[in-house]
């Protein structure tokens, strides 16, 4: 006990007086079933926040994260949300998952605090609220990509799409089924599988039945199972994907071969993967690199209104935010609107490689 | 004080599914795991009379209160026939059933997006949105909601129920009605059920599958178990005690990468040495 | 030929469902508590298992590993927790809630050991594949179908050709006769609860083996076990088996005519209307 405060007396006195440390909020779900997601977002956070306070913290001022754990239900958000505001008067909260950030963007409005999503990507979360940032696109411009190479430049004409039933994999069912009738291709099939489940054989025995050129897949997770499986029923279709595909895992399977996904362009620079897996045991993932990319975007943010010598709200940041527009994270992250627009990538899994094929910037 | 209002708004809603929970598996013996789709009915039902007609505040609520004593009723006649552990199981099929109706119906439910943008009751002219607003209509809703409750249990009916608990065959072989008893209480139950979904859908603005899933029956089991089944006080008490467990475990100090398992290993411990060492829970009478 | 390729696939889902299934109508009928906690002696099996093997074992010593610790975790839990609380004359209720207090400590537990992160077991033999009857199976799917098998059979000789299964099935049907006859009800409690999640950790292996191991995994798994042994008929090893059959091909065959998201809502459906005709399940008088 005394060891501890006399650290904490070492600390204390270690910072300038002025430089007070600022409190940033994150609602994700920590346990349950959605926790093989949320814990992931929990560590990019925690991984960007560490790095910046190791070397001083912004603008002299050391951050310090809250985190809360929803379990994925509304309610709780809610509740957490307004204990994180009240209690600490947290400028900003970090979201993941559509349904929860949905139930919190109306408060973010009232009470004028910034509710930054890093991962969720469903349409709705768009235009929920002036104070819900996006700091990922949206499904719906990533998959008019993927549509616009598969008939356009790989000829590709009939696709099957395999969902997770959950806003995620609805919202990536609904946007890839009208870009790709739009480019000019034909949907034949759509098969669910539950949140959580691994087991793809039944939709995919049906969806190959329908003999497609492609079958789409959003799923979050379990995408090495995935290849696992299509492998085993010998299939004919090429898969495609969204940037899910980026699993470590699912690029290190040998059943894998041409799986071919677009992507949210996000590099970690070397070493800093490595560091990561180091730290948790983990690899350096797309979720942990989204929310690594996100608390770099708020920081950033902090930074510019110390800078400024104004105070740390959530409308400052949200101003400060639309001011300095343009972003360099693990990625260049432009904000025209409230969500984000960044590089897409189309890539494909060759001997156990992502391959680059081509570059589309942003708009 | 919007976090404190917020966790009083959710538990008094908490409180009428407690009620409506205690009154069919404390009172009555009907084991049903399914009240938490009861419950969804409610919600989803409130929020679509809000979003696609006119009608007021009140009346949508009636309306789905009304509803959910019909859907009640339905879903608690099998326990007539199938009894025991058969029916929990039953019930536990209902539940999984209403589920996938939520995930799936669209049109209805927005599926598993869920139906974000409820709009907020508007009474008198006034819209209640803050919880400091709110809080006024969900302790009117609780007020009423253990006034009934109290009411009956005074009344015969109250004692006829608890005779039908402890020995069916007597009650009927005395000439009452057994049936008639246990659908005026399934009835009770979905009218409590029914309103605190309205309730939950306009205060939350959003309604999803998840608030409604066999998880959440189960926690509506484990605060009526808690709080002491078969009375009101108990019913009252549990939705407190276990909306508050979670924000008292957050106060121990652990370490960030296993604090949030760590905290729900100690909710479970709680939950095995309460039943342990009182299993008729806070202010309950002995199971 | 889809048809045959989702009856195939329902088959062989079938029999780890059944392995589930057989364990817990063991349990289940004997003591009648609701051990929701088996889902989690599941989870626990496919976590030790996953770490015998990561520390050098071969395949089958982390198998037995994995089913002895399930053993001595299924005796455990009912020497120092349903045994307690079936003296003090908890209810079933109390029980239940109990057990759910245990899941949440060994899921909790487990995923703060292991990460909620999909773990894979990382053997290729698993995923090799062998065409039977036109259709291609894995080689961990068709371990899953001996296994099945052999579980189910040996469950049977175990419950009517040895003293204990039969002094289970007696203090099954009759506990009150059960205690004042001197068949030690407790004990033969222990008994079962100790070979129940024994046989649990089969499934719990393989099935993970095929889809990868997860915290909650046992939740969604052993929620239609249950069913599979209610509709049954409390206290059939067969009608467990056989129902769980049933189902795994049913939710299968289903997508032929309806779309996937439907499935488990029409099975579920299925089973509530079939309660009410027949409200003791399908194999008792």
């Amino acid at each position: 006990m005394l060891r501890i405060s006399t650290i904490a007396l070492a600390l204390a006195l270690a910072v300038p007086a002025s430089a007070q440390t600022i409190k940033l909020g994150a609602v994700l779900p920590l346990t349950g079933p959605a926790a093989v997601i949320g814990m992931q977002e929990q560590r990019g956070i925690q991984f960007a926040v560490d790095e910046v306070n190791a070397k001083g913290g912004v603008a002299g001022h050391k951050i310090e994260m809250l985190f809360e754990d929803n379990q994925a239900k509304p309610d709780q958000s809610v509740l957490l949300f307004n204990k994180l505001v009240d209690l600490q008067k947290v400028p900003a909260v970090f979201t993941g998952y559509s349904g929860p950030s949905l139930a919190m963007a109306p408060l973010a409005g009232r009470k004028k605090t910034l509710l930054v999503n890093g991962g969720a990507q469903a349409d709705a979360l768009d235009k929920a609220s002036p104070y819900l940032i996006n700091t990922i696109p949206v499904l719906a411009g990533e998959l008019e990509v993927l549509a616009n190479y598969l008939v356009a430049d790989a000829g590709k004409k009939t696709a099957a799409i395999l969902f997770e039933n959950n806003a995620a994999g609805i919202a990536g069912r609904d946007d890839f089924l009208a870009s790709f009738e739009k480019a000019g291709g034909k949907v034949l099939a759509q098969e669910p599988v539950p949140f959580g489940d691994t087991n793809y054989r039944p939709a995919l025995l049906k969806l190959a039945a329908t003999s497609p050129d492609v079958v789409f897949v959003v799923i979050t997770s379990g995408t090495p199972q995935l290849a696992d499986q299509v492998r085993q029923i010998d299939a004919k279709f090429t898969v495609v994907g969204s940037t899910f595909f980026s699993d470590p895992e699912l690029i290190a399977n040998p059943n894998a071969e041409g799986f071919t996904h677009t992507q949210v362009l996000i590099n970690a620079p070397e070493g800093m993967a490595a560091a990561f897996k180091a730290k948790y045991g983990t690899e350096f993932d797309f979720f942990p690199k989204q929310y690594y990319n996100a608390a770099t975007v708020v920081m950033t943010c902090v930074e510019k209104l110390l800078k400024d010598g104004k105070p740390v709200t959530g409308e400052n940041l949200l101003a400060a935010l639309k001011e300095i527009k343009t972003f360099k994270g693990l990625t260049t992250t432009v904000f025209n609107t409230n969500t984000a627009a960044t590089q897409i990538n189309m890539n494909r899994i060759n001997g156990k490689q992502d391959n680059l094929l081509k570059v589309i910037a942003p708009k | 004080m919007d976090f404190l209002t917020t966790y009083i708004v959710l538990a008094e809603i908490y409180v009428l599914l407690g009620l409506s929970t205690n009154l069919l598996v404390g009172i009555v013996g009907i084991f049903s795991v399914s009240q938490a789709a009861v419950f969804g009915v409610g919600a989803y039902l409130t929020a679509f009379l809000l979003m696609h007609t006119a009608l007021p505040f009140p009346v949508a609520v009636l309306l789905a209160a009304a509803f959910c004593v019909g859907l009640n009723i339905l879903v608690t006649l099998p326990s007539l026939r199938v009894s025991g552990d058969y029916f929990v199981v039953t019930s536990f099929g209902i539940q999984l059933l209403a589920t996938a109706v939520f995930t799936n119906w669209t049109g209805g439910t927005g599926g598993a997006n869920g139906l974000p943008g409820v709009p907020a009751p508007l009474i008198l002219g006034h819209e209640f949105t803050e919880p400091t607003e709110f809080i006024a209509l969900t302790t009117i809703g609780m007020a009423l909601g253990c006034l009934c409750f109290w009411l009956m249990m005074r009344a015969p009916f109250g004692a006829l129920l608890r005779a039908i608990r402890e020995d069916e065959l007597a009650v009927a072989a005395l000439g009452k009605s057994v049936l008639g008893a246990k659908v005026s209480a399934a009835a009770l139950a979905g009218a409590f059920a029914g309103s605190a979904g309205g309730l939950y859908a306009t205060f939350l603005s959003f309604v999803d599958p998840s608030s409604f899933d066999l998880d959440a029956s189960i926690f509506l089991l484990t605060m009526v178990v808690v709080g002491g089944a078969r009375t009101l006080a108990g019913s009252v008490l549990g939705p407190f005690v276990l909306l508050a467990l979670p924000q008292i475990l957050a106060l121990i100090d652990i370490p960030t990468s296993i604090a949030a398992a760590a905290r729900q290993l100690i909710y479970g411990l709680l939950l095995i040495v309460f039943m342990l060492f009182r299993p008729q829970g806070l202010l309950g009478e002995k199971l | 030929m889809l048809w045959l390729n989702l009856l195939i696939n329902g088959l062989v889902w079938g029999c780890a469902l059944g392995m589930v299934a057989v364990s817990f109508s063991l349990i289940f009928a004997t003591t009648r508590f609701f051990h929701v906690a088996h889902a989690a002696v599941y989870g626990l099996g496919g976590y030790v298992s996953w770490s015998a093997l990561k520390h050098g074992l071969p395949e089958w010593a982390a198998l037995l590993v994995g089913i002895v610790v399930c053993g001595l975790a299924g005796a455990a839990i009912q020497k120092l927790l349903y045994e307690r609380l079936d003296r003090r004359g908890a209810t079933h209720l109390v029980i239940l809630i109990a057990s759910l207090g245990l899941s949440a400590v060994m899921q909790n537990g487990i995923a703060a050991i292991y990460t909620s992160n999909v773990l894979q077991y990382g053997l290729p033999w698993g995923n090799r594949t062998t065409i039977i009857g036109g259709a291609l199976l894995t080689n961990t799917q068709m371990l899953t179908v001996v296994f099945g098998i052999l579980s189910y059979l040996g469950a049977m000789w175990f419950a009517h050709r040895t003293v204990l299964g039969k002094r289970m099935r007696a203090v099954a049907s009759n506990p009150f006769l059960a205690e004042i006859t001197r068949l030690q009800p407790r004990q033969v409690h222990i008994a079962v609860m100790a070979i129940g999640s024994a046989l649990v950790c089969i499934p719990g292996v393989l099935v993970p083996l095929d889809l990868g191991l997860q915290p909650f995994g046992g939740v969604p798994i052993l929620l239609t076990a249950t069913i599979a042994v209610i509709a049954g008929g409390v206290g059939s090893i067969s009608g467990a088996f056989v129902l769980a059959l049933v189902i795994a091909v049913l939710q299968n065959l289903s997508l032929l005519v309806m779309p996937g998201e439907w499935s488990i809502g029409i099975t579920f459906g299925i089973f509530v209307i079939f309660m009410l005709f027949r409200p003791r399940g399908l194999f008792t008088g």
